[in-house]
């Protein structure tokens, strides 16, 4: 089987690399100068070189502006993981195999086994589809603006917590669930105090993984979704104004490098 | 796993609780929150998901933008894994002495890993269009730098969390730097690497079809396109292609998984 996969691996390799060097490719392009003098104009272009307008990360007023915006993409990434993880904690439970049949557990109710499969089926149907296209599709529906990104965001980590909830569940024991439930408790309070505790801190901590992950896309979904720094980045780029794209990146980085800080803060309370 | 202490379990609630009514008070919720005929439009779109479009021609162009995306995933994440595989172990070799200079280049690695990763691979796409025009190199490149970024990191800390006592037994030997890191290091977290990787190439492919949304052929492009004509039957038709490349990566995953750990 190994062998297989091996050569299965390879034989993917170099048949995608065939196909894409054997088209137009433009892979020549990265050994032509055009390509490198195009890159070098566009770097000095992010930079403001014309000397006619001042660059926009020069102005204070466009700080405070787009400011704004990374307050509100902000609020975009917590209000989406929130809703996933919330969904994720109503939901995730019948997916864990372990929970969902409960062979060894007298008196479990019957319907959690069967919403196993429909459930799994959920996660991956989720999972599969990028936070981006969730986002086109959801527009139609929903008016643009940081709830519209938001819900497209937590559709797809929706799935992805799901699915590493249900995992975390699968290396549980259930062996506590069992005693309480023979002493006596509800199937729900079983849970409660058989899974919950054990589960939580694991749990957390993959959301705030996750967290990082979102807000890196954040700017991608207001492409569409015209919600944040993203659609400014847009609009900003189809109108050629290079120094308020610099601008944009930069509140970009500064997003990420205070999450991952938030996160990794609160990733240590929760152990 | 622990179970969390009572102090640190109030203030997490606190602040969790806190994170999200903050992120909920920006929300206008005093316009619509569906459009006008919002509701009639994702009536249409579910009804779609039983009727997805199965006509010859189109299904033959499913297929050639299917592989058309999964042919950059493939391309991205080989180019991803060399310069995770080489500033992995280039800053693990490095870090293996305790000399100055060393200890920079472990924190320039870790650095450089950082900035890779933190930017989105869409965006370097669109900066990567710029120079080379809507070719696949541009898609490609994209794809490889945060990947790369965030293939070294795992690579790095994954080698080096490998438990001691079998790496000290080796060094005793008089093993080389390269033995112990084949012999020793390697085989304790192969498994944890390959499937790691492989749900990297999963997300590849998703990101691959993302490519599409700024033009780069493949299954977002065609995504795109049918959206835009409101064909929701072609839409769902090219949906259920991408939930069957990603599980047909992650069957395959987990039995690769399955049979190291055996």
């Amino acid at each position: 089987m190994l062998r297989v996969s091996l050569l299965g691996i390879v034989f993917i390799i170099v048949i995608s690399w065939v196909d894409i060097l054997s088209g137009d490719s433009g892979f020549p392009d990265l050994f032509r100068s055009e390509t490198w003098v195009r890159v070098f104009r566009f770097l000095q272009e992010l930079l403001g070189n014309d000397n006619v307008n001042t660059p926009a990360f020069l102005e204070g007023d466009r700080w405070i502006e787009t400011g704004k915006l990374a307050y509100q993409t902000l609020a975009m990434s917590v209000l989406s993981i929130s809703m996933a993880g919330l969904v994720c904690l109503l939901t995730f439970l019948p997916g864990a195999k372990n929970l969902s049949d409960g062979d060894k557990i007298p008196g479990w109710p019957r319907f959690l086994g069967i919403m196993y499969f429909p459930l799994r089926l959920f996660f991956v149907v989720t999972r599969s589809i990028p936070e981006l296209i969730v986002a086109m599709i959801v527009i139609f529906f929903i008016s643009p603006g940081i709830l519209a990104g938001a819900v497209a965001l937590a559709v797809h980590n929706y799935g992805i917590l799901s699915k590493l909830a249900a995992e975390i569940v699968e290396n549980m024991e259930v062996e506590p669930v069992r005693a309480l439930k023979s002493s006596g408790s509800s199937p729900a309070q079983a849970l409660l105090y058989g899974i919950i505790p054990l589960f939580l801190p694991q749990f957390l901590t993959y959301l705030t993984y996750r967290w990082e992950v979102v807000i890196r896309t954040t700017i991608v979904i207001g492409f569409v979704s015209a919600g944040g720094l993203g659609r400014e980045f847009r609009l900003d780029m189809n109108l050629f104004k290079y120094t308020d794209v610099l601008l944009i990146l930069i509140w970009y980085l500064i997003l990420v490098m205070m999450v991952d800080l938030v996160s990794s803060r609160l990733r240590r309370l929760a152990q | 796993m622990k179970r969390l202490s009572v102090s640190n379990r109030k203030m997490l609630s606190v602040i969790l609780i806190g994170l999200v009514l903050w992120s909920l008070s920006n929300v206008k919720w005093n316009d619509p929150i569906f459009h006008p005929g919002g509701t009639d439009t994702f009536r249409d779109f579910l009804e779609a998901s039983i009727r997805p479009e199965l006509s010859a021609a189109f299904i033959l162009l499913v297929i050639q933008s299917a592989w058309t995306t999964v042919t950059y995933a493939v391309a991205g994440l080989c180019l991803g894994m060399l310069v995770g595989i080489v500033s992995a172990m280039t800053a693990l070799w490095a870090g293996r002495k305790e000399k100055s200079i060393n200890r920079f280049y472990v924190a320039a690695i870790r650095i450089f890993l950082a900035f890779l990763r933190a930017v989105h691979e869409l965006v370097w796409a669109w900066l990567f269009i710029i120079g080379f025009g809507l070719t696949p190199m541009a898609a490609i490149l994209a794809l490889a730098i945060p990947y790369g970024g965030i293939l070294g990191r795992v690579y790095y800390d994954s080698l080096l969390i490998a438990p001691e006592p079998p790496i000290r037994a080796l060094q005793l030997t008089g093993a080389t730097d390269l033995k112990i890191l084949i012999y020793g290091q390697l085989p304790l977290v192969f498994p944890n690497l390959v499937s790691y990787t492989f749900y990297r190439f999963e997300c590849a492919i998703r990101a691959a079809t993302v490519m599409g949304f700024v033009g780069i052929g493949g299954l977002g492009m065609q995504i795109e396109l049918s959206l835009s004509d409101l064909l929701f039957n072609e839409v769902w038709t090219l949906l259920y292609a991408m939930i069957f490349l990603i599980v047909v990566v992650d069957v395959w995953s987990s039995v690769i998984r399955k049979t190291l750990t055996k």
